[in-house]
């Protein structure tokens, strides 16, 4: 494809690319700096948020309990770290567990996915009188952005009813990628389009709409002439390659898995490079497994271990793990009891694991504990808002830093969570 | 930190306390006059001082009361012509960092601004004049009503009566009407607001050839009685009620969409519509209505703050934690009105398996205890009988005032007895205490009642309210646009809250005829009469705009779900009657039928194995054999997280369509992030009315690459067919299109231009289609 605006220099390019994205202003305020320093954390440039939807199992992955009837005869395997076994299912990710803390003492009180999906978003319990942001959104508002041109929220494959950015602006709300391999949404030309005919339709409706535009003071007339250039300059641009996978070798696509969690992972190390502060990944397997534990995670498990290993293994071999947290969340776990009647397990928010990887964290570390049986938290108990308010220590933001929603309410990032500090290194 | 809400920096936020402190009466008092105490200084009270200074509360702070004339006049808290010695004026003029100043920055209040200073200063210079103010009445009193009926055939009438206080308004100030609009402009707008979509060709046409001198207000009643108003109607009401199709799990919640389409349809009264929705009893499949309630499972207080906010325009909820700090609503003020609705069952009590909602559950229990033990038939029983826990009745849950209440100690754990927050008290006979409450909810009486849908509707067609924000009713005189406010109240109760006939009273006036106001609306200044608002439209609109150019009989088109599945409303009346015996028999069949499916799902698990090697080995044929198996089984499985099958089209005219192309209202809610309503701001039903209109360039990606408007051009689209069936050629059919799209003709320059542009082009007309698709017009209902 021709490039219609070769003449627009870069840094007119940057500054369109940010405000066709985003909309207005979409920097936060600067003078929070203050906040990452002489104190725990601050390493974290980036978080990618790797989200198992449904309620990953912790027995079966990464809090295993060797000899128990409760495993329903999967192995344990030894890893990378000393003393951490998890299950023979994540063979990749055994290898990478010196980079890993295991929490495996979180707890929640949300056994609903929607409430634990929102709670694992948000730090706030589900209301209807109020949307919560996620913390994506909490990240862009309360720090500067790396890189002033791409938006620095992005959420790959995510479900219909994330949080977004709740009551903050919508500028502070995730750019959605639905397809990683397709790239940003529409920004192509549709096949049989070409270059001649697109820029004589751009130059039409431009005439038309000026004529509009003259009669309408309103200033969203205006701006909506105004967001088509944009769009029309970011379609052309040098920039957009971020967004493609296509542009990575075969043997890092095929590293990463050519699944779509495998892609979505992909684009949020290649974003990662490009300094976008939080990228959330979901995973498109579902991990609510009702029925038949053992055969369905044996199905799950092999593209989902290769990915996460895979994106460890790149960030750490390109230098980028030092500066990158990667976390794995989940709304809960899965009760240790395989059921007589489905060979499933069910929802179990009273203990569960995330893990959290990179920016500082300790590597080969396992915080808190579960019972025997994975049913109970039996040390130092991890609620979601506690795990969320370490992320956002380790990036280095404000948690005490009252912000108000347009009713006046005020909130904090990660609600009253306590950033479980033995986690830093 | 402290928990108290303060003042926001949101710009809408702001909009909103400037309105309701300041600039709502700042017009109404030049420099030179002498400010007046119950115009002028008592909202500034009211919104500064009231929170702490009232007799609403507790204990008011140092046992001072700004709301009576005696409180105000004790001691040197006004000294009557000195305002320096007054420690009123000290105490709100001291800077923002003395710990004396008043209101306290703490705590939520917001300080007073310069012109509030100098209105209280130059009150009390002109010696604090209360004229005959007493006291300040914090329940106000229930509106007088007459007999008066008044109905459909009356609305000419009605819209003479309102555009005359209209006209006298604009007498007063020296303002007159914007010029009136012509019928392209009229046809479109009418349209967008009534059905919610562009007109047809075919449409257009008909009412713009017609030589009816009568023409507009025909096609005003036409089209409130459509198929199109429903779905319109819908959207706005569900966007109120945040109804969404996932609001409760493992229950037919569409049913609560039906139930609401219904009541649009038959022309249900907005009055009983509200008693309905707030007595609503029984199961979803016996009556849809009880949405309102399974809708906010768990969440009694949240719910009732949503209720007075959308039916009452009353903003509750800083006080679900504390006193209101900007408005004198204390928190026991709430958790009285709580109290009325406390009981039901799924808000705030727990629900379980229990006799009062799964009536065959004792001898569904014992006969389980009779038969041998059988693990897997109890959880399938279980199963079976799940849906039936959702029963919303009354119980005897009463609330209680929380431990940490914080105003008086000694009612903690106390019960909480139910009282309405203003005028009429709530008379409970009996048990019944939602009755009750509806009755005075709903009541002609209520002042907030009739006003608060009046003023939404006004602001539904006009763009914006009479008073802004919709949800700021207080006990204080409303500060501008009284008398018309009042009128469209009295038309609304005496057209017994027939929707229909309220909004043709206010599309007939001139007003609604007249040319859009096309700058922005002024923060926090009500409407100056002079014309519609210029707006962008909603997702909806746009979406089903462009549904308009694709599909024929778009109104007609629904979403098709097939019967099936354990949320299908036959089977679950069907359940509701059963008896313990029938309920374990089909405990039974559901188990047979779960290992069915749970072997089906392992099949599956094998294909999609089975596939994704044959893809890393490059065997085609093998995965074109096996996407075949895979598809199979996805259709045995087909059922969707609600339990209704995926449907097929059957129609004719819709055969080739994907079967989502159907109006928005028609659409199971929440959509895809990156869906095309998603992305023009459709609201995810949340919270009240969170859509989002802002532009932003995935809008324009959207428009220009995406799939609907290639589907518009696209040969076989409903547009291209038409302009194809008209035999038209060069400019008459860029007329057409013109007129298919942006609902105008276009003008001589326009044409000129257009041929300019397009004079090395192979196919003109699709660059037009583009082009009109991607101008602003198309955007914005002017």
């Amino acid at each position: 494809m021709s490039s219609i605006l070769t003449d627009i220099n870069r840094r007119t390019f940057v500054e369109r690319f940010a405000k066709a994205v985003f909309g207005v202003s979409l920097m936060p305020s600067f003078g929070n700096m203050h906040a990452a320093q002489n104190k725990t954390g601050g390493k974290a440039r980036s978080v990618i948020f790797l989200y198992m939807r449904g309620g990953i199992s912790h027995i079966d992955t990464f809090d295993p309990k060797p000899g128990k009837s409760e495993m329903g005869g999967v192995k344990t395997i030894k890893t990378s770290a000393d003393g951490i076994q998890i299950s023979e299912w994540f063979p990749q990710m055994a290898k990478q567990m010196h980079h890993v803390s295991l929490v495996r003492s979180m707890t929640s009180t949300q056994g609903i996915h929607d409430r634990g999906t929102y709670l694992a978003h948000t730090s706030y319990f589900m209301t209807s009188t109020i949307t919560h942001p996620s913390l994506g959104s909490w990240a862009v508002k309360q720090l500067n952005p790396v890189n002033t041109v791409l938006p620095g929220n992005i959420l790959i494959n995510g479900s219909p009813q994330h949080p977004r950015s709740g009551y903050m602006p919508t500028q502070l709300a995730p750019l959605p990628i639905v397809d990683p391999g397709a790239g940003l949404q529409n920004s192509a030309l549709p096949k049989k389009i070409t270059d001649s005919e697109f820029i004589r339709r751009s130059e039409l409706a431009q005439a038309i709409g000026k004529r509009f535009v003259e009669l309408t003071p309103h200033r969203d007339a205006a701006a909506y002439l105004k967001v088509q250039q944009d769009a029309n300059t970011l379609m052309k641009s040098e920039d957009l390659k971020v967004f493609n996978i296509s542009h990575e070798d075969k043997k890092t696509q095929a590293a990463y898995g050519t699944h779509t969690f495998g892609k979505g992972c992909l684009l949020a190390r290649r974003l990662v490079e490009s300094g976008v502060r939080f990228i959330e990944v979901e995973d498109s397997h579902n991990w609510d497994t009702h029925n038949d534990q053992i055969k369905q995670m044996e199905n799950m498990t092999p593209s989902t271990d290769q990915t996460m290993a895979a994106l460890l293994d790149d960030l750490h071999q390109r230098g980028l793990l030092a500066s990158t947290l990667v976390v794995m969340a989940t709304e809960f776990g899965r009760s240790p009891q395989i059921s007589n009647t489905t060979a499933g397990r069910g929802h179990h928010p009273g203990v569960f694991t995330w893990w959290l990887a990179g920016a500082g964290m300790k590597g080969g570390y396992v915080h808190g504990k579960s019972d025997e049986i994975g049913e109970h938290v039996a040390e130092k108990p991890v609620t979601m808002p506690d795990c969320n308010a370490t992320i956002a220590q380790a990036m280095g933001m404000d948690l005490q830093k009252v912000e108000y929603s347009p009713s006046g309410r005020p909130f904090t990032v990660a609600d009253k969570g306590k950033p479980v500090l033995e986690l830093f290194a | 930190m402290n928990n108290f809400c303060r003042i926001p920096k949101h710009p809408k936020a702001i909009v909103f306390f400037i309105v309701a402190g300041l600039f709502s009466f700042i017009g109404t008092v030049g420099a030179a006059d002498s400010p007046r105490f119950e115009q002028d200084i008592l909202p500034i009270f009211y919104h500064h001082c009231f929170g702490c200074h009232s007799e609403k509360q507790e204990k008011p702070k140092s046992g001072l009361r700004l709301d009576s004339a005696k409180g105000i006049l004790v001691g040197d808290v006004v000294v009557a012509g000195k305002p320096d010695e007054s420690e009123l004026m000290k105490r709100v003029s001291l800077p923002h960092t003395d710990k004396d100043v008043m209101p306290p920055l703490k705590g939520g209040a917001q300080p007073l601004n310069d012109a509030e200073r100098s209105m209280v200063r130059r009150w009390i210079a002109d010696g604090a004049k209360l004229g005959s103010w007493g006291k300040f009445d914090h329940r106000g009193s229930a509106l007088p009503v007459d007999d008066v009926v008044l109905s459909h055939k009356d609305v000419r009438h009605l819209s003479l009566e309102v555009q005359k206080r209209i006209d006298q308004s604009h007498t007063a100030k020296g303002t007159r009407l914007n010029a009136p609009v012509s019928d392209e402009i009229f046809l479109r707008r009418v349209y967008l607001d009534v059905i919610g979509r562009i007109p047809t060709l075919e449409e257009s046409t008909r009412f713009i050839e017609s030589r009816d001198v009568n023409k507009r207000s025909k096609l005003i009643d036409e089209l409130l009685l459509t198929e199109g108003y429903v779905s319109h109607m819908y959207n706005w009401k569900a966007d109120l009620l945040r109804i969404n199709s996932k609001i409760a799990q493992g229950q037919p919640a569409r049913l609560y969409d039906t139930w609401v389409k219904d009541t649009i349809r038959s022309g249900m009264a907005y009055d009983e519509f509200v008693r309905k929705l707030v007595t609503a009893k029984g199961y979803l499949w016996e009556n849809g209505a009880v949405g309102f309630y399974v809708r906010d499972l768990g969440m009694p207080l949240d719910h009732m703050s949503n209720m007075t906010r959308v039916f009452l325009g009353t903003r509750m909820e800083c006080a679900q934690c504390h006193d209101h700090p900007l408005e004198p609503i204390t928190q026991k003020d709430f958790y009285q009105m709580v109290a009325f609705t406390y009981g039901v069952s799924n808000l705030g009590s727990p629900g379980g398996y229990s006799p009062n909602n799964v009536k065959q559950y004792p001898e569904i229990k014992a006969k389980m205890a009779a038969l041998p033990k059988d693990e897997a038939l109890e959880q399938s029983v279980s199963g079976t009988i799940a849906p039936l826990k959702r029963l919303t009745i009354d119980t005897n849950m009463q609330l209680k005032f929380p431990e940490t209440y914080a105003y008086d100690i000694s009612l903690r754990g106390k019960l909480v007895e139910p009282r309405t927050l203003f005028a009429d008290e709530a008379i409970i006979t009996g048990d019944d205490r939602r009755k009750a409450f509806a009755d005075w909810m709903t009541s002609p009486r209520n002042p907030r009642f009739a006003k608060n849908i009046a003023n939404r509707l006004w602001k539904r067609v006009m763009g914006v309210g009479l008073i802004e924000p919709v949800d700021s009713f207080s006990a204080l005189p409303d500060p501008e646009h009284a008398e018309l406010m009042d009128f469209l109240t009295q038309t609304m109760i005496r057209l017994r809250f027939d929707e229909r006939a309220f909004l043709a009273v206010l599309l007939n006036t001139r007003l609604y005829q007249s040319d859009a106001v096309r700058e922005n609306p002024e923060p926090g200044m009500t409407s100056k009469l002079l014309g519609p608002q210029l707006r962008r439209l909603s997702a909806e609109q746009i979406w089903d705009s462009y549904l308009t150019l694709l599909v024929k009989d778009i109104d007609k088109r629904k979403f098709i779900s097939r019967e099936g599945g354990t949320l299908d409303p036959t089977y679950l009346r069907k359940l509701t009657l059963m008896t313990a015996d029938e309920i374990i028999a089909q405990a039974r069949m559901d188990r047979a039928e779960h290992t069915r499916k749970r072997e089906l799902g392992l099949r599956r698990v094998e294909q999609q194995k089975a596939l994704a090697a044959a893809k890393d080995r490059g065997d085609e044929k093998e995965v074109k054999r096996l996407m075949a198996a895979h598809a199979e089984a996805n259709r045995a499985m087909a059922v969707e997280p609600e339990g209704e099958l995926i449907p097929t089209e059957t129609d004719p005219r819709w055969k080739s369509l994907p079967t989502n192309f159907i109006r928005a209202s028609e659409t199971p809610l929440p959509l895809p992030l990156g869906h095309f309503l998603r992305q023009f701001g459709q609201s995810d039903r949340r919270e009240i009315d969170a859509f989002n209109r802002d532009p932003n360039s995935t809008h324009s990606l959207a428009l220009m690459n995406g799939d609907l408007t290639t589907r518009v051009l696209a040969e076989d689209s409903y547009l291209r067919k038409q302009l194809a069936a008209s035999k038209l050629q060069g400019q008459q059919s860029m007329q057409l299109i013109y007129r298919a799209i942006l609902i105008r003709s276009a003008k001589d320059a326009e044409l000129a231009e257009i041929s300019n542009i397009t004079k090395s082009s192979l196919n003109p007309e699709q660059d037009l289609i583009w082009a009109l698709l991607n101008s602003p017009e198309f955007l914005f209902n002017q």
